[in-house]
């Protein structure tokens, strides 16, 4: 590909930016907020400094939590209507990946009726939405910066993905004082989900030089800085982490992913499992797979991780791959896939629909359904 | 479900932006600009046509307060700023509404009501044909009522002017078929006391000389008064002559002295007026219609007896102003009318007499003949003291004339 694009929301980044989200929604035209969050965000107490941040500003606000770790679309039908219904203008979306992407989708049928499935796959969406601002509380999904939305239609039991950059938020405000309240193992999800971004852009068939910097930088910061940020949870190492996630979602909302994430999709849509717990079982197993179709650049990130090369590209590339599983053994967290999926006999159903998801298109080696088992299988 | 798949040009998506608002906006402002231009056309076009309207136009609230007027109120009327104030106020200045306002009664009928008026327009009197159409704006009660004033002056005007010139007519027919019908037997009185006057002195010898002189007496007295009865009779058919009759030669003194003898009756009845006749010119003629300088004249001396009701100085005075224009002047000295009066005397409908006394159509008749005579009529009066009419009229038809009593004059009502 000779000409590439690269597209980003305004990005605000720093401690307690939290604050300046009622003028970033007011300059939007919002007089009449909806806000999206759910339970755990509630019970942390963010809800409420936001809402008192709407009220400062003098801004009226209605709020909507009917949000799951995987956001529905009866979920996104319903904050639809009841944004209209409410009248409200510009959404906020406050929390991890769910809520943000149930924003999207909210905004998403709000403005353009129909179903969520309707707009499955790219460039589908035909009018405008209302202004987007994102607050992710987690680093790692990505969704406060990329084009994705990724919603569950439950009826075909797939997580659909809708790719627009009319999707790409307006604003998104990036505050690390939110990671430190987070529990362990969400930090490290979120961590190692936006690790898997990072790699999966970086050898992605359209990747450029835009996100190919972004995401080395983001492997380099996550690897440096998770176990120092879930031990000590200094200030500093949280706001690596932060920087880390955001630029990991540069990358890959620019470069799309691979097959790491078709295949998390899958299992996400089929089992319900937590999407961040997927890539440390897979992504080593999916990297030695692709590894044939982009030794360069696999050595590339071995050398970022190991500070070692070996005899050749594909030895630094393998150096690396050990030492990511290495890194991930350090953590309290499942580490085969079976911890995560109840039984092996639904996985040929998930590969097959791996291979339908968009996350394929960008995979540096051709992909089949067969091939996706074999890897599933590698870490069974 | 059946999709074109998604390859990696869509994920890139060069072409696809982020959309904005920007089209809508444009396209709904573009719409708004078409639809605002439709509607300031139509509001041109009504404003057009209102404008067009040659009738007053108001448009009035419940309470009788003026909320908008058209450009032909202000034409027509001094107050400029008429809105927000009491309709009664503006044209009447009077606090109360009044009796048998249509504007009223079509808010209570709910139906368009008419009616007429006089109102007092900047020049003068105008007297208007009312038609109040009750307005909703919505749905809901009328709560404004849409007045429509046409000025029908001219023909209010032209009416009365008929109506006087018809009953003159009949009048005149009367008075020329009752002229005729005496005309013969006077004729026959006057013959034959003039055969009674012949056959006297054959009676010298056989009748007593104080009986014979009572004769003569009786018999000049039967002549004498036969023959006031045939210039009677002859002044009427002068009078009863059509109208728009070619102008001549008017000589003042006997048309002031046929006026005389026409109100003599009335004359007779007040003893106690005074009636003096001056007559400084040695040829008082003008030029003229002599029936309708009659009427005039006959309108000022009956107005003049009027107003001295029974007792005072009834003065007239006929002189030469320079060469070319003859004066004359009914003076007399009643009451004299207010100042404020003064300048409406020869407006249409003015008058100060009672309802049915008078029509207030005489001097604004007096006004219109004299002018169509190249003449000019003005009124001078002071409380108290009495009132003067004088009339100027050319003694020939140019218009020189008429410019030189403009010049020697100024202005009339002055």
């Amino acid at each position: 590909m000779n000409v590439t694009k690269f597209a980003i929301p305004e990005v605000i980044f720093g401690q307690d930016c939290l604050a300046y989200v009622g003028p970033c929604a007011r300059r939007n035209g919002g007089k009449r907020i909806l806000l999206v969050s759910d339970q755990g965000v509630e019970e942390a107490g963010w809800v409420e400094k936001v809402i008192d941040a709407l009220d400062d500003e003098g801004l009226s606000w209605v709020y909507y939590n009917t949000v799951d770790s995987n956001p529905r679309d009866f979920q996104i039908r319903r904050g639809a209507k009841f944004y209209q219904l409410q009248r409200a203008d510009v959404i906020v979306a406050l929390g991890g990946g769910s809520p943000m992407d149930t924003a999207k989708g909210i905004a998403l049928i709000a403005s353009n009726g129909g179903e969520i499935r309707d707009y499955e796959g790219a460039n589908r969406i035909q009018r405008p939405l209302p202004p987007m601002l994102c607050i992710p509380t987690t680093a790692g999904s990505g969704a406060d910066i990329s084009q994705f939305a990724i919603i569950t239609d439950v009826e075909r039991q797939v997580k659909m993905a809708i790719i627009s950059r009319t999707l790409v938020p307006n604003i998104t405000l990036i505050d690390p004082t939110f990671l430190q309240s987070k529990p362990e193992w969400l930090i490290i999800a979120s961590a190692i989900d936006a690790l898997s971004h990072a790699v999966e852009a970086y050898v992605s068939s359209i990747s450029s030089p835009f996100t190919e910097m972004n995401s080395l930088k983001a492997i380099e910061t996550i690897v440096t800085n998770l176990e120092a940020a879930v031990t000590t949870r200094s200030s500093r190492s949280l706001t690596q982490l932060s920087t880390a996630s955001t630029v990991a979602g540069m990358a890959f909302s620019n470069a799309g992913l691979g097959v790491d994430h078709a295949i998390a999709h899958s299992l996400g849509g089929k089992h319900d499992v937590m999407h961040g717990l997927v890539h440390p079982t897979l992504l080593p197993a999916v990297m030695r797979f692709n590894l044939p179709a982009c030794e360069q650049k696999m050595a590339v990130i071995g050398e970022l991780i190991t500070g070692q090369k070996g005899s050749d590209e594909r030895e630094t590339g393998l150096m690396g791959i050990a030492e990511l599983e290495n890194f991930f053994n350090l953590f309290a967290i499942p580490h085969r896939l079976r911890d995560l999926v109840p039984d092996a006999q639904g996985l040929p159903e998930v590969c097959k629909l791996a291979v339908q998801d968009a996350c394929v298109l960008t995979n540096p080696r051709p992909v089949t359904w067969e091939d996706c088992l074999q890897i599933c299988e590698e870490v069974w | 479900m059946n999709k074109p798949r998604t390859t990696l040009k869509d994920l890139i998506g060069i072409e696809d932006v982020k959309l904005g608002f920007f089209q809508e906006a444009q396209a709904k402002m573009e719409e708004l600009k078409a639809s605002n231009r439709k509607l300031e056309e139509k509001r041109q076009e009504v404003e057009a046509i209102l404008d067009a309207i040659v009738d007053v136009l108001i448009v009035l609230s419940d309470d009788l307060r003026i909320l908008s007027v058209n450009n032909v109120y202000h034409q027509l009327f001094a107050d400029q700023a008429p809105e927000g104030k009491y309709c009664h106020q503006v044209f009447h200045r009077q606090d109360q509404p009044c009796s048998q306002c249509p504007v009223l009664s079509s808010l209570n009928k709910r139906t368009v009501c008419r009616g007429q008026g006089i109102k007092p327009a900047r020049d003068m009197n105008r007297s208007f044909d009312l038609v109040a159409s009750p307005m909703s704006q919505g749905v809901g009660e009328p709560n404004k009522v849409l007045l429509f004033m046409r000025d029908v002056t001219r023909e209010k005007e032209y009416q009365l002017q008929f109506m006087q010139a018809e009953k003159m007519a009949t009048v005149g027919v009367l008075a020329a078929g009752v002229a005729h019908e005496i005309n013969n037997p006077l004729t026959s009185i006057l013959g034959f006391s003039d055969g009674l006057k012949r056959r006297i002195p054959r009676l010298e010898s056989c009748v007593e000389p104080g009986i014979l002189e009572d004769m003569r007496e009786y018999i000049q007295t039967i002549r004498e008064e036969g023959q006031r009865c045939q210039e009677i009779v002859q002044n009427l058919l002068t009078f009863s002559r059509p109208q728009n009759s070619p102008f001549g030669q008017v000589d003042l003194r006997r048309l002031v002295t046929d006026c005389l003898k026409i109100i003599h009756y009335r004359l007779k009845k007040c003893p106690l007026v005074n009636v003096e006749l001056n007559i400084h010119s040695a040829q008082p003629c003008v030029y003229g219609d002599e029936a309708q300088l009659k009427q005039v004249v006959l309108n000022l001396l009956t107005n003049a007896l009027d107003a001295l009701s029974g007792t005072g100085n009834l003065q007239i005075t006929i002189d030469q102003e320079g060469e070319d224009i003859v004066s004359l002047e009914v003076e007399d000295s009643g009451p004299g009318i207010a100042p404020e009066y003064l300048e409406k005397v020869f407006d249409p409908f003015f008058t100060t007499k009672p309802v049915g006394d008078g029509t207030g159509i005489g001097l604004s008749t007096c006004y219109n003949i004299v002018h169509a005579h190249a003449g000019r009529i003005y009124v001078c009066s002071e409380p108290g003291k009495g009132s003067s009419f004088r009339i100027l009229l050319p003694r020939e038809a140019k218009r020189k004339q008429s410019a030189a009593i403009s010049m020697l004059h100024g202005n009339e009502r002055e």
